[in-house]
């Protein structure tokens, strides 16, 4: 860090208040009071061994002018190296100390704000973006250990300076005075340079961002553009990034390339100052040649501490808005509320609505005064518009989202009484882009179950499709599927979801099927794993293709959080209404009528 | 001294750096140069690209004029800061001196301003002349990375990740920059600091060279063994917080699954130990850190250099003026100690950077445009002949596959991820070559084809269908810049695009991407056709994997796909049943095979399997 660093910091708004917050770390940072109290003290002492030296060489200058002994010559020097060693030693220390410090507060921090993370219900995650969940974990984390790191470091330089300026002061306040009043000056212009910097690199980070997006764009459109023979026409687009953002950062490198210079001639014409009005001085018979000297040594050592206090607010005040973020993060509430924590016995799967009364935000009730009773074992399909509130039944029977009012009950019990771990142990789920995690296909399988011997897999694996699917992935159950499951295709990851749910064997399915196109050969497969899941379990489908309607015990038609129809498919498809209308819409073009049809429809066109 | 960030204040180097596990630099010397490019810009000067350190000289090269600036500056601004001791100890000797001679310090004052005025333009000169480098170096490496990038293949592209290629223009051409300024600024600047002692010490005493000649030596060796240390230290950092981060992203992301299946607790403990281990590395990496040797040999040679002085001045060879000025040339070595601390790492990163991307760069080109080759205008007989094929040779993608489709014809590819669906239609246009037999397009194999030629006559709409942020008229015109605007909407007509593209408020001129409209799969599908009908290929190619959520939107994407074959020989990969149902040739493939070829009638005859996705 130091002058240059931050630059490109944003700003934050904050919602603690600085008491708050300092109360908040002092809970990271008391277990380890004594690495901070000897951090302390070494800062103390490395900062005194700074300052000795140069108190040392100038009082040496002065043993020069009179009778000087041999002796006097090898305790100063010899001195001069003491204080270097223990400055350099205690430095050792103090920074093993700090890392450490630093280490493992951050590291009690992350777990915190991860477990938090866990811990809250999905309103929460629907809120958040995950990316902005992550920085805060790992990032505001960082920032906030580095903002330590910077204020210790600044505190032992100007501690360092202090002791000088004691010394000076006592030494000859006049020429104290002139070196002081230096000091408000290089604040000045350093403090003007860094908004300055500030702002060239904010254009110069937009430029580069730029000129990454015409890269990522035009790399990604260089298959297209080679099929249609357009290289040059992307090349020039990039072209034209590349130089506006070379032109940019040029400015840029030219604020930041003239602040030292212009610092360093600023020094000198204070050394300068200092020399003449000094060499006055001596010559007056004020201050001794050693003293003068010291005034000449001391005026580099106060530049640093100015220097890095004209950037230091920013700097800690992009720190402590990192930890508010951090902590704003862990002490978000939940909104579900559990009035006992129950384990739950094994389920029957009867499932009840009684009056329930649900809404994500204050502007809209998705239900009201919903009931609806699901039998043990029976697999009932869900169908309606989008927003139709299919969905959200599901997710209250997951437990995932409080609802407002009316009981939900699970073979009779409330579900506000259960252990939710417990509880949810027992629930299978399938949501529509089905989440696998790095890691092996056989590892996901298992996930919640890692106790499964690999035979019960292979077993079940091979009961769905005779195993065809395996044929697919290039080490069978061994295969890795990658960040997110992105090397399976996503009808894999759906076989590789059910089979979880299998593996699992829970009293309550609950499957969002995708939308994505799957080939018909998997697609097939998929029909067969959820036929085995469907036989065991009191399922809740989310349909969205027609055999999964088709295989539902019976047919629940949504509109605006109301069940308007019920029955099964031929029945409803008979009577017309509502879901012969859904049909029409939606399922039509799945029925082996329709692809007899195809031609015809593409040629009356 | 230069003002330049104090040690202390150097925090752990950055863990958020990309890595790469790739080894670079050694083996670039083995590839060969790339021969021939699909596309080139005229008038180019050639870089050496044998190895990274002559491909980086002959870049920078071409501006030696900074280069010299940069080393004047460098030289002037140590010889600078090194007169200032001096002049502090005439100042001495000048009012030390019976009776002391006051026209000489005003002398010496006013010298002291100028100099360090002039210092202050020659720093400038060197750290700006270092910037203009480093930020021309980043704009003409990542110009010649970007031209190499146009010339590769497909088959190039298809392999080579687009993240990864990402890094490399961005990131690593980044630390080329970063390598000349500040890393070289640096090193160049501080080598010179370390000189001056060197060259002023003896005009007090000969003797005087020693301690910084000591000193010089010593620091480099406890440098070298410093950055020995601490740069696996580094990776290992690096790679845990990787690897920390990626699980937390992942478990995020997949929260609902998480929660779910009740497995709060076992990933807050996976967390937690992926958090221990990083916490470790970067502990480990603060100890290293922390003794930092060079710092104490500084320390050593200001009282070595001190005690020798005062002896000298004892013995009464030395003056007080000589002391306090060659005491003053041996501060200079703070300013070498503290940047050492990040410059080297700096140099060291650029180069890795460099190595990177010139590896990128030398990879080679299977394909070649042959010019020469077979352009006369395409029927659209496609037969292949024993054909196999493999990406890494090892795993075979396709295996003996015979075919032949008469021009004109529809045939529906099917089969499981990984069958070798899409691996078959991209030999057709050459994005692939064959391994083995051979590819033929009216009779000639595709090799001998000429290239655009071929590519020209073949459309392939891909799965993932990309469109630029452009204005909708422009991407449908992509492959066809001057169609007119009657032209244009009669292709996304047919293609089933003109209604939608007519609800945008902005109509033709809607610009797609995050800055204008989003398009759904099925969509961009039909953008993609429209280009197809502007374009007019003989062979059509469309990877199909869009769905339709209701039975109106699949009717029209029925309609554009049946009329985008209509006299073409068309291959669709699809998992619709009636494309399938009503495609003239139905292709089975499984495992890299074709299991199954013919008609529907005759698959629905044959094929237990077939049989299975046609039953309700």
């Amino acid at each position: 860090m130091g002058f240059f660093s931050g630059l490109d910091s944003e700003g934050y708004d904050r919602q603690y208040t600085d008491r708050q917050l300092f109360t908040r770390m002092g809970v990271f940072f008391k277990p380890h009071r004594k690495k901070l109290v000897g951090i302390g003290l070494l800062l103390i002492v490395i900062a005194a061994a700074g300052a000795t030296v140069p108190v040392l060489v100038s009082r040496g200058l002065d043993i020069l002018g009179s009778e000087m002994r041999i002796r006097d010559i090898y305790l100063i020097s010899g001195a001069v190296f003491i204080a270097g060693f223990i400055s350099w030693g205690a430095n050792w220390w103090r920074r093993r100390m700090t890392a450490r410090a630093i280490g493992d507060v951050v590291l009690a921090l992350r777990t915190e704000a991860f477990r938090s993370v866990a811990d809250h219900d999905l309103s929460f995650h629907d809120e958040f973006t995950s990316g902005r969940i992550v920085s805060r974990i790992t990032s505001d984390t960082r920032e906030f250990g580095q903002v330590v790191v910077l204020i210790t470091d600044l505190v032992s330089q100007i501690t360092q300076a202090f002791i000088l300026a004691i010394v000076l002061v006592n030494t000859e306040w006049q020429l104290s005075l002139y070196l002081l009043l230096f000091l408000p000056i290089i604040f000045l212009i350093a403090s003007s340079f860094r908004n300055l910097a500030r702002k060239v690199t904010r254009r110069g980070m937009r430029a580069m961002a730029n000129v990454n997006a015409t890269i990522k764009e035009t790399v990604s459109g260089i298959a297209v553009a080679k099929n249609f023979r357009q290289e040059a026409s992307i090349f020039a687009e990039f072209d034209d990034a590349n130089t506006q953002s070379y032109r940019v950062n040029v400015q840029r490198g030219f604020v930041l390339s003239i602040v030292f210079p212009t610092l360093n001639a600023l020094s000198g014409v204070g050394t300068a100052m200092l020399v003449y009005i000094g060499g006055m001085n001596v010559l007056q018979g004020m201050v001794s040649a050693g003293a003068w000297y010291l005034f000449i040594l001391s005026l580099n050592r106060f530049f640093f501490p100015v220097l890095n206090l004209s950037a230091f607010w920013a700097q800690v005040q992009s720190g402590l808005s990192a930890a508010e973020r951090v902590f704003a993060l862990i002490d978000a509430e939940s909104k579900i509320n559990q009035n006992d924590n129950q384990i739950v016995p094994r389920l029957q799967g009867n499932i009840q609505f009684e009056g329930v009364w649900f809404r994500y935000t204050e502007q809209e009730e998705v239900l009201q005064d919903f009931d609806l009773h699901i039998q043990p074992g029976e697999n009932v399909a869900l169908v309606g518009h989008t927003g139709a509130g299919k969905s959200s039944l599901a997710k209250l029977v997951a437990r995932f989202y409080e609802f407002q009012r009316g009981a939900i009950l699970i073979d009779n019990m409330d579900i506000r009484s259960f252990d939710l771990q417990s509880y949810r142990s027992q629930l299978g789920i399938v949501s529509q882009i089905p989440f696998l995690f790095s890691g092996t296909v056989a590892e996901n399988i298992c996930y919640a179950c890692q106790e499964t011997p690999i035979s019960q897999i292979e077993t079940l694996s091979q009961q769905v499709g005779h195993g065809e699917w395996l044929e697919s992935l290039p080490d069978g159950l061994q295969t890795e599927v990658g960040e997110r499951g992105g090397r399976l295709s996503m009808g894999q990851r759906q076989l590789v979801a059910l089979l979880r749910v299998l593996v699992q064997n829970p009293a309550i399915f609950i499957l969002d099927e995708a939308t994505a196109s799957i080939d018909p050969f998997t697609e097939w497969q998929i029909q067969q794993a959820l036929n085995l899941v469907l036989e065991c379990t009191t399922s809740i489908l989310i349909a969205h293709r027609l055999s999964t309607i088709k295989a539902a015990d019976r047919i629940i038609v949504l509109d605006e959080g109301r069940i308007i129809e019920e029955g099964n498919h031929e029945g409803l498809l008979a009577s017309q209404g509502h879901y012969a209308h859904l049909y029409n819409t939606y399922f039509r073009h799945q029925s082996l009528a329709y692809i007899e049809e195809a031609r015809q429809l593409s040629e009356g066109d | 001294m230069d003002f330049i960030a104090h040690p202390l204040l150097v925090i752990s180097a950055p863990e958020t750096r990309p890595n790469s596990s790739q080894e670079f630099v050694h083996q670039l010397a083995m590839t060969t140069t790339a021969s021939t490019a699909e596309f080139t810009l005229p008038q180019r000067k050639k870089s050496d690209r044998r190895s990274a350190l002559r491909w980086i000289i002959s870049h920078v090269i071409q501006y030696w004029y900074l280069i010299l600036i940069v080393l004047i500056g460098a030289f002037g601004n140590a010889l600078l800061a090194a007169a200032v001791p001096m002049f502090v100890g005439q100042a001495f000797n000048a009012m030390l001196a019976t009776p002391p001679d006051t026209t000489s310090l005003i002398r010496i004052t006013v010298l002291i301003v100028v100099t360090q005025i002039v210092r202050g333009v020659l720093q400038l000169g060197r750290n700006f002349g270092a910037e203009l480098i480093g930020q021309r170096m980043e704009r003409d490496i990542r110009d010649e990375l970007y031209v190499s990038l146009l010339g590769k293949s497909m088959t190039f592209h298809s392999l080579q990740p687009i993240g990864d290629t990402m890094a490399r223009a961005t990131n690593d051409v980044r630390e080329i920059n970063f390598m000349f300024s500040p890393g070289l600024n640096l090193v160049i600047g501080s080598a010179n600091f370390l000189l001056m002692p060197i060259i002023m010490a003896p005009s007090y005493h000969p003797a005087l060279i020693l301690t910084p000649f000591v000193f010089i030596a010593a620091y480099f060796l406890a440098l070298w063994q410093y950055l020995h240390e601490l740069r696996p230290i580094t990776l290992r950092v690096r790679e845990a917080f990787g690897m920390m981060n990626t699980r937390l992203a992942e478990a995020i992301d997949g929260v609902e699954t998480m929660k779910g299946m009740a497995q709060e607790r076992s990933e807050v403990e996976r967390f937690g130990s992926r958090a221990r281990r990083f916490r470790d590395a970067f502990v480990h990496q603060g100890d290293i850190e922390a003794r930092f040797v060079p710092l104490i040999l500084m320390f050593v040679a200001q009282a070595a250099g001190l005690l020798h002085a005062l002896l000298l001045f004892h013995q009464g060879v030395l003056d007080v003026g000589q002391v306090v000025a060659y005491f003053g040339l041996l501060l200079l070595f703070g300013f070498p100690t503290f940047v050492s601390l990040f410059a080297y790492s700096q140099v060291s990163l650029g180069m890795a950077s460099a190595g990177r991307i010139l590896e990128l760069i030398n990879r080679r080109n299977d394909l070649d445009q042959n010019l020469m080759g077979k352009s006369d205008p395409m029927r659209g007989e496609i037969e292949f002949k024993g054909v196999c094929f493999t990406y890494d040779g090892k795993e075979p993608a396709l295996e003996n596959i015979d075919f032949k489709v008469s021009p004109g014809q529809t045939v529906a590819i099917v089969g499981q991820t990984g069958s070798g669906k899409t691996s078959l239609v991209k030999l057709i246009n050459r994005t692939y070559d064959a391994t083995n037999g051979q590819v033929l397009i009216d009779g000639v194999d595709v090799r001998d084809w000429n290239l655009e030629a071929l590519r020209q006559s073949i459309s392939i709409i891909e799965q993932d269908i990309f469109l630029f942020s452009r204005t909708i008229t422009e991407n449908i015109a992509f492959g066809h810049q001057n169609a007119t605007n009657e032209q244009i909407h009669s292709a996304s007509t047919a293609a089933q695009a003109h209604d939608f593209i007519s609800e945008f408020s902005d109509g033709y001129d809607a610009v797609v991407g995050e800055r204008g409209v989003t398009l759904s799969g099925g969509q961009r599908q039909r953008i993609a056709l429209a280009r197809a009908f502007l374009t007019d290929p003989t062979i059509l190619v469309l990877d199909d994997s869009t769905s339709a959520i209701d039975s109106a939107t699949e009717d029209r994407i029925q309609r554009a796909i049946f009329e985008a074959a209509r006299g073409r020989t068309t291959f669709i990969i699809t998992h619709r049943l009636s494309q399938i149902r009503w495609a003239d040739q139905i292709f089975v493939m499984r495992k890299g095979r074709l299991v199954a070829s013919g008609s529907h009638e005759e698959l629905m005859r044959t094929s237990q399997a077939y049989r299975r996705i046609f039953s309700e």
